[in-house]
This record gives structure tokens, sequence and C-alpha cells, in this order.
């Protein structure tokens, strides 16, 4: 993989202490470090604690970092275990209204808020990892083996998941499609 | 600016797509459904600029990584004082209770190595003798008795 000039030379400056070089790096990297960690937490709150949660741990590891390999791999590895704690620790979840948002009638296929919602609701009941795999994969583009290594499970398992969910998927939304 | 900010379909980015893959419309429709919410009059720009200034307040106000000063970090100032003073005055107890543990030992292992063995071995035989001849005694005077 090839590492982008300004990326190798905002690493080496972040390392040796540079806060403004660091602060390159969260803008180049924070949107789809931000879109890894909704894909686990689903909330935008919680994405945000994950994601500040995450690049604070980058930050304090980046001695560690080896400088060929490719910083976004490496960060998103280190939001999505952020992501993952904070599910931990926030098991609690109101079911109730992803419930009621499931079963609300759909009006209009093309109205794209109604469309939204629909997902969210469907993707909020399949169970966390499934969904983070499904969204991390068919929607984000990483491969199993990426996805593997962010959530810590073998590419077979991510494999898997994905299956179960777009099956499940398919099934809730399925007065969606044609 | 940079690829990572044109936010790209990561499907034509990586030039594949799986055959059973969520449809286009779903993938874009889930891809709109988790945008972080933009509030009315802000641009999405605006709105990476505010979480970037915040993340970097977060990242000030945790300092210097550990890691640059070792295991030590994870204790206060004070305590870090407090410990290198201990283990330096438990080494110098150390020495000086080396030193003065020395000629103790020298003169104990000396008054061993050194004494003869009779001094020892002489009374023991004499005590021994003393016992068997008390006993021969006392067994005549008891037979004599008789």
């Amino acid at each position: 993989m090839r590492i982008p000039d300004e990326e190798r030379a905002l690493v080496r400056a972040a390392k040796s202490g540079d806060q403004d070089a660091f602060s390159g790096l969260v803008r180049l990297h924070q949107r789809r470090a931000y879109l890894v960690a909704r894909a686990i937490v689903t909330v935008h709150e919680d994405a945000e604690d994950a994601l500040q949660d995450g690049f604070v741990r980058a930050f304090q590891a980046l001695d560690r970092f080896d400088p060929a390999q490719s910083f976004g791999a490496w960060l998103n590895k280190i939001v999505a275990n952020a992501a993952l704690d904070l599910t931990r620790r926030r098991k609690v979840r109101n079911t109730e209204e992803l419930t009621d948002a499931l079963r609300s009638p759909f009006r209009d296929p093309a109205e794209s808020a109604e469309l939204s919602e629909r997902l969210t609701a469907a993707l909020a009941t399949l169970a966390e990892r499934p969904r983070s795999v499904i969204v991390l994969h068919d929607v984000e583009g990483y491969t199993h083996v990426e996805i593997g290594e962010m959530l810590g499970i073998p590419g077979g398992t991510a494999r898997s998941d994905l299956h179960h969910a777009r099956l499940k998927l398919r099934e809730l939304l399925k007065d969606l499609r044609g | 600016m940079a690829d990572e900010l044109k936010f790209p379909d990561s499907f034509e980015r990586r030039g594949e797509r799986d055959k059973d893959a969520l449809d286009n419309r779903t993938a874009r429709a889930i891809r709109s459904a988790y945008r972080p919410p933009v509030a009315r009059g802000e641009g999405e720009n605006a709105y990476w600029s505010t979480l970037e200034r915040r993340i970097m307040a977060r990242v000030a106000s945790a300092g210097v990584p550990y890691n640059d000063q070792g295991w030590l970090s994870v204790l206060g100032g004070w305590a870090q004082v407090g410990l290198v003073a201990a283990a330096a005055l438990f080494a110098v107890a150390g020495v000086v209770s080396d030193r003065f543990d020395e000629p103790d030992e020298q003169v104990a292992y000396e008054s061993v190595v050194h004494t003869s063995p009779e001094v020892y071995s002489t009374p023991a035989q004499i005590i021994l003798a003393s016992d068997k001849s008390g006993q021969r005694d006392a067994a005549l005077q008891y037979v004599l008795s008789y």
C-alpha cells in the first residue's frame, strides 16, 4: 500500500510530539473513522465519543506506530476498539423506540428520510457484530480481513456474520424492494 | 483536498463489488443515515472543523503519552520521588548491614574452624565415662547388698 507523502510527514512530526501535525492527521482521517465508529455504536453521540477516545488513544500510542503501515488502518482499529468498549459499557438500549420505527407503515420509497429511518431501525434489530460487519463491508467497502482486524474476529467469522446479516436485513426490508 | 476528505464511494475506490451485497440504493441510504447530523445553517465542513477542535482539545488535555516516561509515569510526581528515595535508602541500608555483619560472621566461623576437637571430645568422654562408672557402681552395690 502506498502511503501519501503528506501523511508520512504528518506522522513523523506527530511522533515527535507536534500536535499541529496530529491535527492534520485528524483532519485527514476523522470522516472515515467516524463511520467505523458509527457502524459499531449506531448512535451519533456515541460515535463522536468513540472517535474522540480513539484519537486520544492513537496519540498516546504513536510511539508504537510503525510508519511503514497505513495510519488510517491503524487508527480505524483503535477507533473500532474504543467503539466496542463503549458498547460494552452501554449495553442498555432503547429497543422499544426502534421496534416502533420498524412497524411504522412505509409511505413512499422515494422519500429518503423515511427510507433512512426504516433502514436505521432494521439495522438496529441486528446484533452488534453482524450490523457492524454489514455496514463496514457493504456500505464502507472494507474487506473481511480488514473488518476482522478492526473487530478482533477471524475473517471467516466476519464473512459468516455478513451472510446472516444480509439475509435478516433483506427479510426486514422486503417491502422496500422491487 | 485529500482523498479521505472527498468521502468517495468505497466500491468505486476499490473497483469491486460483491454480487450478494446490498444494492446501491440501500447502501447509500445507510451511509446517508449514518452521516453526522449537521445543524441548520452549518455546512458539513464546519461540523468537521468543530469536531477536529474538540478532538484536539481532548488530545491536549490527555498530555504527553505515558510511554514516553515508562512505567514510572503511572505514579504521581511525589510518589515517584518517594519511590526513588526509598530505593536509595534500601540500597544504603543493605551496604551498611553487610559491613556490620561481616566481622561477626568471621569470628563465628573462625571459632568453629580453629577450635581443637579435643576441647569438645574430652568432656564428652569424661561425662560418658562417669555415667558408665556410676551405673557399674550402683549395680555392684545392689549385688553386694544381697
